[in-house]
């Protein structure tokens, strides 16, 4: 489980992220941040509360501007949030006054291109996303895991290169969270598009992905990358093997203080 | 996984052998409203006619319905509303335009939003009907005075609330419109106003009690013509049924709109309900 920072790198890097440092004031919430990632790959951010996953992602998205470094997506230096990136929101965000379709849509008419290709297109989205039959509803007729299925369907309508999720699914229950993780393998197994996942779960960073980042806290860094060598494709079960149980240990392991840490520091 | 809204109704029918129960009863058809309606026009009734038993200061429900018919039949009732009407149409119209273009230029910028909030928190707290006279003695009695003061009651609740509802406008949704690119523009028009349309209906809405006030009131001050003038033409006259005639019609005419937006509401924002 070696650190191996540079394993998209080259030519070939869909997202490289080169010294990216980012302050509040005087609070430093990432530093000197680097990584590369390859085309289709899965990439989970872990870390205790307070470690900037969250402010690293929106950085990447656009929504946020770097103090220093560089962020670039196909070589190309990111400064907005542009039609390359999908953002799923740990809050679904939905419109309430819309239904599932244009909800949907909402990407797409953005960009001026809804047109009626957009339009089938987002109904096999949310016909892939288990959303059949529900296009005419509204988001207040819809389940918690419902509406992120819309949400995800939503980022996925524009056909992004980069699928940027924030702990997409830490609002659902521990059961629906476990179909929804089985549920976004199966969906990327179709696209295999390249995605940052944010989350503060291990076991759902090593279930999904192909490399777990490890962040720590003050200052917000990158601790530790890990590469998840986990068959694909895979299915709940594997959660229960000793190589998943070993990953998610390894993982515990390198933020388990800084946990403890925030903890303590956010009761003080 | 199956939609959340389609629970099983209650059902409406009592099951076989459970008891129809009063309280149920009169749940289902609205009864409770209708017999306390019908019970405080039977005792007004009965205090006019038996226990102030005076034609000077009260009168019955039974002579203001009479009231009212005689004077549909004259032409005169349908004079009085023409103008209150026309001078309530006109000041509420001119006020909800104003006010929502004024809560739209003190949403989006700053400057203009610190120039006019002292201003209007001010009038909006001070009871300008007091300035009715005033405007009387600048405008005349005709109804161009009238439109002014419901300008001045309706205008401020309609900019206060449609600023308060674009400001408000969550910033989580513009975020998300805002990580597909959208333009400022686009943001204001997909977020923005529909998330502030329900408190600029809700503004309206308080803006229709305040008109009709604005327009009794200042026909009180002096008119040839109005409901309001009407009243005190009544009150002068000590002719109680048509004084309640010209009261009664006011409250059917602010039932039915407050009713009528309550519609509107229902139909424009659904999203609101429960």
């Amino acid at each position: 489980m070696d650190a191996r920072l540079n394993r998209g790198h080259g030519m070939t890097a869909k997202l490289t992220v080169s010294a990216l440092t980012k302050r509040f004031d005087s609070l430093e919430a990432l530093r000197a941040i680097e990584l590369s990632v390859a085309p289709g790959e899965f990439i989970s951010v872990v870390g205790p509360s307070g470690c900037g996953k969250t402010t690293f992602l929106r950085i990447v998205a656009g929504l946020e501007p770097a103090t220093s470094g560089r962020v670039l997506i196909d070589g190309k230096p990111v400064t907005r949030p542009g039609g390359d990136r999908g953002f799923v929101f740990q809050t679904d965000n939905l419109l309430p006054w819309r239904t599932v379709l244009d909800n949907a849509m909402i990407g797409p008419e953005v960009a001026g291109r809804a047109d009626a290709a957009a339009r089938r297109r987002t109904l096999e989205l949310l016909k892939l996303v288990g959303l059949e039959g529900f296009e005419g509803y509204h988001p207040r007729q819809l389940s918690g895991g419902m509406r992120q299925r819309v949400n995800l369907a939503r980022a996925l309508a524009i056909d992004p290169d980069i699928l940027l999720m924030d702990e997409p699914f830490s609002a659902l229950d521990a059961q629906t969270r476990e179909i929804m993780q089985t549920e976004l393998m199966r969906i990327w197994e179709q696209g295999r598009k390249t995605v940052l996942f944010v989350t503060h779960q291990i076991d759902e960073a090593v279930f999904l992905s192909d490399r777990v980042l490890v962040f720590a806290r003050r200052p917000g860094r990158l601790q530790e990358s890990v590469e998840v060598t986990l068959p694909r494709p895979r299915a709940l079960a594997i959660k229960r093997t000793p190589e998943f149980v070993r990953y998610v240990d390894h993982i515990w392991r390198l933020i388990e203080d800084d946990v403890r840490a925030s903890i303590i520091e956010e009761h003080a | 996984m199956a939609a959340t809204d389609i629970e099983d109704a209650p059902s409406r029918a009592p099951a076989p052998g459970e008891p129809h129960s009063l309280a149920r009863v009169l749940r289902r058809n609205h009864l409770a409203g209708l017999i306390s309606i019908a019970c405080g026009l039977a005792l007004w009734e009965f205090l006019s006619r038996i226990v102030v038993a005076n034609p000077l200061f009260l009168a019955a429900p039974s002579q203001i319905f009479g009231a009212v018919v005689a004077l549909a039949k004259s032409g005169e009732l349908e004079r009085h509303i023409a103008i209150s009407g026309v001078e309530f149409l006109i000041g509420y119209a001119i006020a909800s335009l104003i006010g929502i273009a004024l809560g739209l230029t003190m949403a989006s910028s700053a400057v203009a939003k610190q120039v006019c909030q002292p201003w209007i928190s001010g009038l909006y707290a001070t009871p300008t009907i007091a300035l009715a006279p005033l405007f009387i003695l600048w405008f005349g009695i005709g109804i161009w005075s009238k439109v002014l003061v419901v300008i001045f009651l309706v205008l401020f609740p309609v900019t206060i609330n449609t600023e308060a509802g674009l400001r408000t406008t969550s910033p989580r949704l513009i975020e998300m419109l805002r990580s597909f690119g959208a333009t400022p523009r686009q943001i204001f028009v997909k977020v923005s106003l529909p998330s502030a349309t329900p408190f600029i209906l809700a503004g309206l809405k308080l803006g229709i009690g305040r008109g009709l006030i604005a327009v009794v009131v200042a026909e009180l001050f002096g008119s040839r013509a109005g409901l309001g003038r009407l009243i005190s033409q009544s009150a002068d006259a000590f002719n109680m049924p048509e004084l309640f005639a010209g009261v009664v019609v006011l409250a059917a005419a602010g039932i039915a709109m407050t009713a009528g937006f309550g519609w509107l509401e229902s139909k424009l924002v659904p999203w609101t309900r429960d």
